[in-house]
This record gives C-alpha cells, sequence and structure tokens, in this order.
C-alpha cells in the first residue's frame, strides 16, 4: 500500500462532503493509504491572493512543508482544484524567485525544499494508482454512459505551473472515465470557467457561463458530466436547478466528481459516494 | 471625469508588486477574446493592460471588471508576450484595497474580505458564514438563496458546521504578512525610482518562451 498525504481543503468539508467521502473510499479500496496533514490551514483560496500575495503562497507553501519535514511524504492529494492550484502556484513561487522564498520563510517559520509532488483528483486516478491498475479493480463497469469530461479553469491553467499537457484539451480525465467503461464524449466546453466564486454574489452571470457548458455537453451528447472541483460541481449542479426554475425546458445533466464515478465502477454502493446529494438526480446514471 | 496619473506610475506599482511587465502587451487581444467575464463589465481585459500602461487610474477602478474576473487563468495562458494578466488583475485588487479604490457596487470585492476574514478567524474558510454575513449585509443577496439554498441542505449538500484549524498558527502567518507586506511597500517607496518608467522585472528584450500557437 502506497501513502500518500491528503489536503482536503474547506469545501470538501463544507459544501462537498460527498467528494471527500467518496474520494477516501476510493482510494481505500484502490490501495492508497491517505494520511490526512494534521491540523491542515486553509490555502487561502481566491481571498489571499487578492488581498495580500505573501500570503496567499504562504498558507499553501506551510502545508507542502508539514508533509515534507513532518509526515516525510513526497506527494500529496488535493483534490480541489482550487486548493491544488494554490499548492502548486506557491510551490512555482518559491522555486523560482529567492526573495520570495525568503519572506515566505519568516512567515512560515521554515523553509520548505520542494520535494512534494502534488496531485490534483484526475493525477491521482491516472498516475497514482495508474489506468491498468485501476482498470483492474472495476467490478461493475459502466456500459459506454457518456460522460462529459469537464476539467475548468485550474486543474491545467496555467500550464507553467501546472505542468499540464495540454491545457486547452486536456484528456487525462477522458482516459479515466473510460478505463471505468464509460465513453468520454469530444465536446467544446472542457476547460471553460464556470463563473467560480461569482456564484455568491453575481448568479446571472455564473447561470450565463453554466448554461453554456452543459447546452454543449448535452448536444456532444453527454448523458452526465464529470468534475473534479468543488466549486464546479456545485454550480453546474446547483445553478442548473435554478435556470430551469426559470426555463421549464431546460433538461438537467447530471454532474458527478469524477470518485463518484470510479466508486462506483469500483463496487463501492451509493451511500458510501453520497450519489443521493446531488439537485440534478443522479441516480438513473449511477445505477 | 477621468484623471490621469503619470504615464508608468501605475505600470510600476503593478511591476513591484507582481514582478509582471505590463508595457509587454502589444494589444492582440486574445485575453479578452477567451475572457468569461468580459462580456459582463464596461471594460475587458486588453483595455485594463492599456490603461494600466497609460496610467488611467479612473478608467480601471471606476469599472467592475477587476473584481467580475473569476481568476481563470485563460488570459495568461493565451498570452502570447508570456504576461501573467490574471496575476496582473490580483495586484489590481490589492492596489485597490491599499488606495481606498475599492468600487462601492461590487458585491463580489466584499465577499472576498468576508472571505479572507472567515479564514483568518477559523484558520479554515466557512462557506455558511460567508453567505450568511453577506445576506445580512445586502438582502438580494439572501433572496438569491431563497430557493437553492434549502434544496442544497435538505439533500445534505451543505455541511452547515465548522472544523477550525490551527486559527494560532493561521493568526501568527497572517500578521507576519501582513506586516512583512507593509514594510517591503515602505521599501519601495523610499527607493524613488528615476525616469517614471515601470521597472521591466521580466523579459524587456527577450522573447518569452512560445507556450504554442502564439507565435508561429
Amino acid at each position: 500500500m502506497t501513502s500518500i498525504a491528503y489536503y482536503p481543503g474547506c469545501s470538501l468539508h463544507g459544501t462537498s462532503g460527498e467528494f471527500d467521502a467518496s474520494f477516501r473510499a476510493t482510494a481505500r479500496a484502490l490501495d492508497l493509504e491517505l494520511v490526512e496533514i494534521p491540523g491542515w490551514e486553509c490555502c487561502g483560496n481566491t481571498a489571499a491572493h487578492s488581498i495580500n500575495r505573501l500570503l496567499a503562497t504562504a498558507l499553501p507553501v506551510n502545508e507542502l512543508a508539514k508533509v515534507e519535514k513532518d509526515l516525510k511524504l513526497d506527494a500529496v492529494a488535493v483534490p480541489c482544484a482550487a486548493c491544488f492550484s494554490r499548492f502548486k502556484t506557491g510551490a512555482h513561487e518559491v522555486a523560482r524567485d529567492p526573495a520570495v522564498a525568503d519572506d515566505v520563510r519568516s512567515v512560515v517559520g521554515r523553509g520548505y525544499d520542494g520535494g512534494v509532488t502534488v496531485q490534483n483528483l484526475v493525477d491521482v486516478y491516472h498516475d497514482a494508482v495508474g489506468l491498468e491498475a485501476l482498470a483492474a479493480k472495476v467490478k461493475r463497469p459502466f456500459r459506454g454512459l457518456k460522460v462529459a469530461c469537464y476539467y475548468g479553469c485550474l486543474l491545467t491553467r496555467p500550464p507553467e505551473v501546472t505542468l499540464a499537457e495540454d491545457p486547452e484539451y486536456p484528456t487525462h480525465m477522458d482516459a479515466v472515465v473510460e478505463a471505468l467503461g464509460c465513453t468520454a464524449v469530444d465536446w467544446n466546453y472542457k476547460t471553460d470557467c464556470c463563473g467560480a466564486s461569482l456564484a455568491l454574489t453575481e448568479q446571472d452571470i455564473v447561470d450565463s457561463l453554466v448554461a453554456r457548458i452543459v447546452n454543449d455537453a448535452r448536444a456532444c451528447g453527454a448523458e452526465a458530466i464529470a468534475v473534479a472541483c468543488p466549486l464546479c460541481q456545485v454550480n453546474l449542479d446547483g445553478r442548473q436547478t435554478e435556470i430551469a426554475r426559470k426555463d421549464s425546458a431546460w433538461v438537467g445533466v447530471p454532474v458527478l466528481f469524477l470518485s463518484q464515478l470510479v466508486g462506483r465502477a469500483i463496487g463501492l454502493d451509493d451511500k458510501t459516494i453520497g450519489v443521493s446529494k446531488h439537485l440534478i438526480d443522479a441516480r438513473a446514471v449511477m445505477a | 471625469m477621468t484623471t490621469c496619473t503619470p504615464s508608468g506610475v501605475l505600470a510600476t506599482k503593478v511591476g513591484d508588486g507582481c514582478a509582471e511587465n505590463p508595457y509587454l502587451c502589444y494589444q492582440c487581444k486574445r485575453c479578452t477574446a477567451g475572457c468569461p467575464v468580459a462580456e459582463h463589465a464596461g471594460m475587458h481585459p486588453a483595455q485594463i493592460m492599456r490603461a494600466v500602461q497609460l496610467g488611467q487610474y479612473d478608467m480601471i477602478f471606476d469599472d467592475k471588471f477587476i473584481w467580475l474576473c473569476t481568476g481563470c487563468q485563460t488570459c495568461t495562458t493565451r498570452c502570447p508576450q508570456g504576461i501573467d494578466i490574471a496575476t496582473i488583475m490580483d495586484e489590481l485588487k490589492i492596489i485597490a484595497w491599499r488606495e481606498g479604490k475599492v468600487h462601492p457596487d461590487a458585491p463580489s470585492a466584499a465577499m472576498l474580505k468576508l472571505n479572507y476574514d472567515s479564514f483568518v478567524r477559523w484558520g479554515r474558510m466557512w462557506e455558511v458564514e460567508l453567505i450568511a454575513r453577506d445576506a445580512l449585509r445586502r438582502p438580494k443577496g439572501a433572496l438569491e438563496w431563497l430557493s437553492l439554498g434549502p434544496k442544497m441542505l435538505l439533500k445534505g449538500k451543505i455541511n452547515p458546521t465548522l472544523k477550525r484549524g490551527d486559527t494560532d498558527a493561521m493568526k501568527r502567518m497572517v500578521k507576519t504578512a501582513e506586516s512583512l507586506t507593509r514594510a517591503r511597500e515602505q521599501q519601495r517607496r523610499a527607493e524613488p525610482r528615476s525616469g517614471g518608467a515601470a521597472a521591466a522585472p521580466k523579459g524587456d528584450a527577450a522573447p518569452p518562451a512560445d507556450k504554442g500557437g502564439g507565435a508561429s
């Protein structure tokens, strides 16, 4: 069993408990031991880098230093795409600028030597577990369920930081869902923004972005959308119910975390992976 | 009314704060073409970049664009000049906070502050607290949740409770980061530059590495 540090992040304890539960359960079933970082802090999210740049870099680097020096592990799983972006950006900033690294060391209280690989949800299944090992664990394959893999913004952008191979048209999540027996559809809005935290203040903008994304997924034949970010999930799922309230002709497309699709395929039960928590009913596609 | 600052002052501030050189922009507008919120604001990213170059403070801060920017990084990813435009948008927000130029009618700006205060207070960001505090301040915000909020609660989608982080460690880091940031800012002010041109922290001569599809 391989051990890897785990940083859940605030949303996985707040609006996306089923993301946390399904990720933990799939990791266990796939022989990956998750070691949660003790006393982890918020990564600073969007607010820190819009208010204090140094704090925004220091907060994730503090967590990376805990993984490196306290847990003595060489990789951390960060399933929230926004946290993942802050971790990768923090590590990138201290590695490229010694002056920033010095200031960050003052804030954190110790240095970080860059010895930790930061993995997002897709990386965990695609690289840490591996497609062959994953496919070998599949007990209940999907029978060709057509899935639109939605990567959103921060899994791949900016590529200098994420080191994503193809930031405009990534395919690793597609490969993961194909290993589960799904058919990954080709579509146009894989990496378009869902509006992110504007869902708290500018709902009309988010509704227009979400409608565009879901309409394209549906038009390209998708029966479900797979996501790897709690904010993408809550926006695509929640705002669809608001769009449907105003437009009776709206046909909802269920929005599932990649970890839920993996969990269903490797034989975990619906309750464990939280299939019934979503507003657009996902039970039919997960049956 | 539009006031101009001497050209270069704003660009210098931006360059000092985030180590990006706004003068590298030559207005190709790929940033704007890919921006998810450009159509919803008065300004768009390429216009903001030009306004930074020309020191047009009011043009930037009287518009809501920087507060609608979602930080999606599309502009940064596609810029053929390798400018981290999303980081420049962040730097403009930081300047707005510091100089009292936050747009009065941008609920997203207030939300960023509620968010910051929440994770500083608890060590972790408490989503339910953000919605509740915003609703107290802004009734329209509360109305938006009347339908969706209860549905999410009933489904068990929202966990209203909070698990705190290490709040002592968080407060210590925030205090150090804020005071160090102020000290660095004072250092910069104490070292006036000659000529008024922005420092070119990177790439003032050599073109950046091609990111694919930029130059052909």
